[in-house]
């Protein structure tokens, strides 16, 4: 009996105790964190700073227009809580990009980070994220940035062109548009010049790889790769004219990309087609080039000097030239939409847990924003890559206002004339 | 084998940045010639003359060759700041402190500018951007003709001031012999501020122009500021006429590399130039006996 009895009392003992703690729990808050952190990753300072900055710029109007609703929803917490923006600076550098991004994720405990830019940069800053934090990539364009082998890219996602998405349409145009004006009995007798570094290097590879397996009627007549820190292309273009192309296919960045085009035509007397690739577009670019940019091209998914062709595009055009008193660029675009981006997938998530987080990001299927998406929805591919719309801008210069205006000439759909030779064009250079 | 308008165009730009390296080497090699100080910071006072010309330009729309001139004295008189109340301060305490200093201002100056001008990317419009000198052969861009020019003009006044002034020669006694420049009644402090200042200058001008030739940043001065190393290595430390002939050659020789070889060269071949000099003659082109 007196067993039993010390059996029933320990036995009451535990269910109280249990009790105790369950009341003990709920009575508990549960502790919400103030802010949400959002680590951008973007060159700040250093050679690519400009870009850096319209990227920070956009990202800090994303973060203002979701907080001024109150912020992101988090259903763990049953309450909006609003993002923080906390700056990563790579320094335009890989070594001083591995710092920024290992600050984020251990000093500052971000939730996702949302940036990179240069290929070159973004390969090495990716490193100390790989498996562990969310990363929406939007400004590096090699497709090594989600396929590399050697680190876990489940947590990266390409949130902009890789070097195959523009330099497809880019030879494309050379084929459908360029060559019946100039070179319709004959192979169009293509110049390359490409920046030393990753980004340059991925987009030349994926052109020369897209040209053979398509058997395009091109000819590459010249490559000339210069150093990242390059200003004076004038050896260069003197080597590409004596090889008298048709046209000249530039990667670089705004700086290099502009000089290229005034010292070609200005001093070499290289009178061709210039074509640049999507991170040009930026209002330093048209500002540089000036009239030497009349008739030439860029290749771009995100037209803000063009006649608007999506109706979020007027809209934050002018948010942004309100808050910031300059026209935005588009690799601030692609981080204003990875933002946004960001903040849908952690609503969607329910939880700052990084990988329920990074599960959301996959998932997502959500309206195009910015940057607009073949078939109209953001999809993450098997390879955690988006399929953007890209289409092919030629400026123009207007003598009367003394600005450079570009308009579409690619693809069918939005274009708004067709495209015409430069006036100064001639075959050959 | 190209032609020969092919080649003479290439020489023309070869020459232009020929020009340009000599402008930063001599100023440098100015400084290290009377003060024996390594300053690492010269591209970055290279970069200071950019945005002094830009920001004149920007508000007194005046000929950027004007502005140059401007901006050559207040570079100047900043650089004169500088020795005044930075170098001087080390000079003698041990080369580690001149070099550490040297090394700090080239971070200071960066972030000054990005203070004071932001990082966008800027360019000094030329009222001859357009023109052309036509040649028949070739055509040369006003622009850098004048760069040519200026340079010449540039070097000739500096020899007529070595030469045939007192001031000029009291530099060259300072730096030939500090003490016995002292003991003939030469304040060498004086010396020292002025070859700081004309240096500072000759950095001023070799920005403006590259500035008017192409855009740039406040991160510019870093790649001229290593060629103007090697251009005085080669030359010769201390040789002003080494670094007229190392720098004219270096832009020639980068020039015609690229057009032969490629631009992964342009920047191995300045040092391939550097080992073979100094393998030949290790105190450089214009140096004297160690």
């Amino acid at each position: 009996m007196k067993g039993i009895n010390g059996k029933i009392l320990i036995v009451v003992l535990i269910l109280a105790a249990i009790i105790a703690a369950g009341c003990a729990g709920s009575s508990e808050e549960v502790t919400v964190p103030g802010s949400i952190k959002i680590g951008l990753v973007a060159p700040l300072s250093g050679g690519a700073s400009d870009v850096g900055k319209d990227m920070r710029q956009a990202a800090i109007l994303a973060i203002e227009e979701i907080n001024a609703d109150g912020g992101v929803y988090v259903s763990e917490y049953g309450k909006k809580i609003p993002l923080e923006l906390v700056d990563g600076d790579t320094q335009t550098s890989p070594t001083e990009g591995v710092t920024a991004v290992e600050r984020l994720i251990t000093n500052e405990n971000v939730v996702v980070l949302v940036g990179g830019f240069s290929s070159g940069v973004t390969l090495a800053n990716q490193v100390p994220a790989a498996g562990k934090v969310p990363y929406i990539i939007t400004g590096a364009s090699s497709s090594q940035v989600t396929r590399r082998t050697e680190v876990d890219t489940s947590y990266f996602f390409h949130y902009c062109s890789t070097t195959d998405d523009y330099s497809q349409p880019i030879l494309q145009f050379f084929v459908d548009e360029l060559k019946p004006l100039v070179a319709a009995d004959r192979d169009l007798r293509l110049a390359l010049i490409f920046r030393d570094d990753a980004y340059g290097k991925g987009v030349i590879d994926s052109s020369v790889v897209y040209i053979e397996e398509n058997n395009l009627p091109i000819e590459l007549v010249a490559q000339q790769k210069y150093p990242v820190s390059e200003t004076d292309f004038h050896a260069y273009l003197t080597k590409i004219a004596d090889a008298k192309p048709d046209a000249v296919y530039t990667v670089g960045f705004v700086k290099d990309t502009a000089s290229i085009y005034i010292q070609g035509q200005r001093d070499v007397g290289l009178n061709t087609v210039y074509m640049a690739v999507e991170c040009n577009e930026d209002p330093a670019f048209y500002e540089l080039l000036g009239k030497w940019g009349d008739g030439q091209l860029l290749e771009s998914k995100f037209a803000p000097y063009a006649p608007e062709y999506t109706e979020l595009m007027g809209p934050y055009k002018e948010a942004y030239t309100a808050k910031w008193g300059v026209m935005p660029g588009m690799m601030g675009a692609d981080t204003y939409d990875g933002i946004y981006l960001a903040a849908l997938a952690i609503e969607r998530a329910g939880t700052l847990d990084r990988t329920d987080v990074k599960d959301a990001i996959k998932q997502t299927n959500a309206s195009e924003m910015l940057i607009l998406m073949d078939g109209g929805n953001i999809v993450f591919d098997e390879y955690n890559e988006i399929s953007p719309k890209i289409f092919i801008e030629q400026m123009f210069w207007n003598e009367e206002t003394e600005e450079l205006i570009p308009v579409i000439v690619l693809p069918e759909n939005l274009k708004s004339q067709d495209f015409v030779l430069p006036e100064n064009y001639e075959i050959g250079g | 084998m190209a032609e020969i308008t092919t080649l003479l165009q290439i020489f023309i730009w070869g020459l232009t940045a020929g020009c340009i390296y000599v402008l930063i080497a001599v100023g440098l090699n100015m400084i290290f010639g009377v003060m024996k100080v390594v300053n690492f910071a010269h591209g970055e006072i290279m970069m200071l003359g950019s945005f002094t010309s830009f920001w004149l330009y920007t508000y007194t729309g005046l000929n950027p060759y004007v502005i140059l001139f401007i901006s050559m004295i207040l570079v100047g008189i900043f650089g004169i700041i500088i020795e005044r109340y930075g170098f001087r301060k080390v000079l003698g305490t041990g080369k580690l402190n001149e070099i550490f200093l040297s090394l700090g201002l080239i971070y200071i100056l960066q972030n000054a500018a990005v203070k004071l001008w932001t990082d966008d990317i800027r360019k000094i419009d030329s009222p001859f951007s357009s023109m052309t000198l036509d040649m028949g052969v070739l055509n040369i861009p006003y622009d850098r003709l004048i760069a040519i020019a200026f340079t010449a003009l540039v070097l000739i006044c500096l020899y007529l001031f070595l030469i045939k002034t007192d001031v000029g020669r009291a530099l060259r006694a300072t730096s030939q012999n500090h003490e016995a420049a002292m003991l003939m009644g030469v304040n060498v402090n004086h010396m020292y501020m002025l070859s700081f200042g004309i240096g500072a200058a000759l950095a001023a001008a070799a920005g403006t122009v590259t500035g008017i030739l192409s855009p740039f940043n406040p991160y510019m001065g870093t790649i001229p500021g290593i060629m103007a190393f090697i251009v005085i290595i080669i030359g010769g430390l201390g040789s002003i006429p080494g670094a007229i002939i190392a720098g004219l050659m270096l832009g020639l020789v980068q020039n015609f590399t690229i057009f032969y070889f490629g631009g992964a060269w342009k920047e191995a071949v300045a040092f391939v130039l550097l080992i073979i000099v100094l393998a030949i003659k290790p105190t450089g082109l214009f140096g004297g006996e160690r």
